[in-house]
């Protein structure tokens, strides 16, 4: 439904996004999780036609964002940061002018205008005027327009940002009802979010995919294990199969080799420290022992760097440094 | 077409809903006023010293001598009204992101640009429309000629076209709308202007004299209707129109 092939995005010499690839199957939500300047919306403002990709090419519906936006844009519902509502219109008016600005005829638009409402659970609201609703209104407006074309696919910016605990929990279930009938990413920076709503998710850091994998596999991954540096002279064929020998040791790559200098990240079971372990053997086999530290896989780092609880308070913090 | 007349509708709604549209109507229906009754007072105190010496009140035209040189002074009034028209057209749309909704519907830039023009020239069409009760009177008491009129009134909607071309592309450029203002009023005094700087340098007069967008509404006011100014008004505002298209698509590609 959603095909997205090296994307790049340049803000003059600032890489917002670089080399981003991903799918989205029918009926799929999608999670697009990363820090606060991660690149999600400006890869969602490049799906959505918004504006265009530096490089690569991003196909929405069987259509090209690029070559065919108007095509696309039809099969395309979208809800930015901020909703875009015109303060001076009710919800009546505004819902209508949507619909005639994604071309429903009259009849139709009536129809779809309730419809959406209803949807959304906003009927209560219809001749409030946009300036006058609460933040929670706010966004299912901006629910109810992105929706009310009845496109393929729905593309929603940060959907819960700012609202309390019970409005994140109803537009999570409003976003799950939605995805019988649409084709959903959404982005987040709040980690539970993903695991309660997407059956994907695509994690993103400084403009780059780190991960792309299902919630409950990338729990694990990150749960399971820790990771060591050690770095020892010479290379010695037999030294993946001597530490990967040593008790809870998980895995032994080599990570890198030169001077005559190779490096190993040794993965181990959590709580189970392998320092001392790691160092004996190394000395018993006779190799020289340059450097062991405890290495944090960027995944991890990029996780901690999101935000964990889901007060709205605690939702702004700054992109990780390396 | 739909969605371009969607856009203009909500564009002279969304006029009418902030105080603009009435700050406009009302400042122009005021200083209207006052010009027309300068002018008819003028008109008034001539035809009676045409009376004295002889010639009778019908010998002064009424279509000439008084809604010709009131019609100049509204060109003037339109200088400083339509600026505050289309100064925020754009930038209000990137302020509260609702430019976001409208580049991401399926309607090209150029649309949205024709929707937001003929909001601007409907609003300017019922400015123009509170100058006519005025005139009305005339017909009431005298039997002024209908047809300069109407051609007028056709002349002043082109002449305001060009301005309000003019107008949306530099709303795109600027989110301040002080600047806007000041730089479509700057650039329509340039153009007003223009032929004072040709008619010192005949080399240059010509080309002066037809790029100055009020020399062409000349002949409006005296009842013509030329294709030559006619095709002038609508490049111009074609011309307006297109850059105002090619500047949110640059900035689209700037982010
Ligand atoms: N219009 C812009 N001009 C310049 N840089 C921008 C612009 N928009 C975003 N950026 C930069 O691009 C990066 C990605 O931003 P964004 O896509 O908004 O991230 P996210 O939505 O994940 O927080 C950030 O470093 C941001 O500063
Ligand atoms: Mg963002």
């Amino acid at each position: 439904m959603i095909e997205v092939q090296h994307l790049t995005k340049r803000y003059g010499r600032v890489t917002a996004v670089e080399d981003v690839d991903f799918k989205v199957e029918r009926g799929e939500i999608l999670g697009f999780l990363g820090p606060n300047g991660a690149g999600k919306t400006t890869t969602m403002r490049i799906l959505t036609g918004f504006m265009p990709a530096t490089e690569g090419k991003a196909i929405v519906a069987g259509f090209d964002v690029f070559d065919q936006p108007i095509e696309a844009k039809r099969r395309t519902g979208y809800l930015p940061e901020t909703p875009p509502l015109y303060p001076d219109m009710t919800v009546v008016e505004y819902l209508d002018f949507v619909g005639k600005l994604k071309g429903l005829l009259p009849a139709d638009r009536r129809q779809r205008v309730r419809a959406v409402m209803d949807r959304t659970r906003i009927t209560d609201m219809a001749d409030r005027l946009c300036s006058k609703l609460s933040k929670g209104y706010r966004q299912r407006v901006g629910l109810a327009q992105a929706i009310i074309h009845n496109p393929d696919v729905l593309i929603l910016d940060e959907p819960t940002a700012g609202l309390d605990p019970k409005q994140i929990i109803e537009t999570r279930e409003l976003i799950k009802e939605l995805s019988g009938d649409h084709t959903i990413i959404l982005s987040t920076h709040i980690l539970p979010e993903v695991s309660q709503t997407c059956d994907r998710v695509v994690i993103i850091n400084k403009g780059r995919v780190v991960a792309v994998d299902t919630p409950e596999n990338l729990t694990a991954r990150l749960r399971g294990s820790e990771t060591m540096y050690l770095q020892v002279d010479a290379a010695h064929a037999d030294a993946p199969a001597v530490l990967g020998r040593l008790p809870g040791v998980t895995r032994v790559t080599e990570s890198d080799r030169r001077d005559g200098l190779v490096g190993y990240e040794v993965e181990s079971e959590k709580g189970h420290d392998v320092r001392r372990d790691l160092a004996r053997a190394v000395v018993t086999s006779g190799w020289g022992l340059l450097e062991l530290r405890p290495m944090r896989m960027s995944l991890e780092e990029i996780f901690l760097s999101l935000t964990t609880d889901e007060t709205p308070t605690a939702t702004e913090d700054g992109a990780p440094n390396a | 077409m739909r969605n371009v007349l969607a856009i203009a509708n909500k564009e002279l709604r969304s006029y009418f809903a902030s105080p603009i549209a009435y700050i406009v109507i009302g400042v122009f229906a005021l200083l209207y006023g006052w010009f027309f009754v300068a002018v008819l007072g003028f008109f008034v105190r001539q035809s009676m010293q045409m009376g004295q010496f002889g010639g009778g009140a019908q010998s002064m035209n009424v279509n000439q001598q008084l809604i010709r040189p009131l019609l100049q002074n509204v060109t003037i009034l339109i200088l400083f009204m339509l600026p505050a028209i289309t100064m925020r057209t754009y930038s209000e749309e990137k302020r509260s992101g609702t430019i976001e909704l409208l580049l991401t519907s399926p309607i090209t830039d150029f649309q949205i640009v024709i929707g937001k023009f003929l909001g601007a020239l409907a609003l300017y069409a019922v400015m123009l429309g509170v100058s006519l009760i005025h005139l009305a009177i005339l017909f009431v008491y005298g039997r002024p000629e209908w047809k300069p009129l109407l051609t007028a009134y056709v002349g002043l909607l082109l002449f305001g076209g060009c301005f309000i071309s003019v107008g949306l592309f530099i709303s795109t450029l600027t989110k301040n709308q002080v600047v806007s203002f000041m730089a479509t009023f700057g650039v329509f005094l340039f153009l007003w202007v223009i032929t004072w700087i040709g008619s010192t340098v005949p080399s240059i007069e010509g080309l002066v004299t037809y790029l100055s967008v009020i020399d062409h509404f000349d002949d409006f006011s005296k009842g013509v209707i030329d294709t030559a100014h006619v095709i002038y008004y609508l490049s111009f505002i074609t011309f307006g129109l297109f850059l105002t298209a090619k500047s949110v698509d640059s900035e689209r590609w700037r982010g």
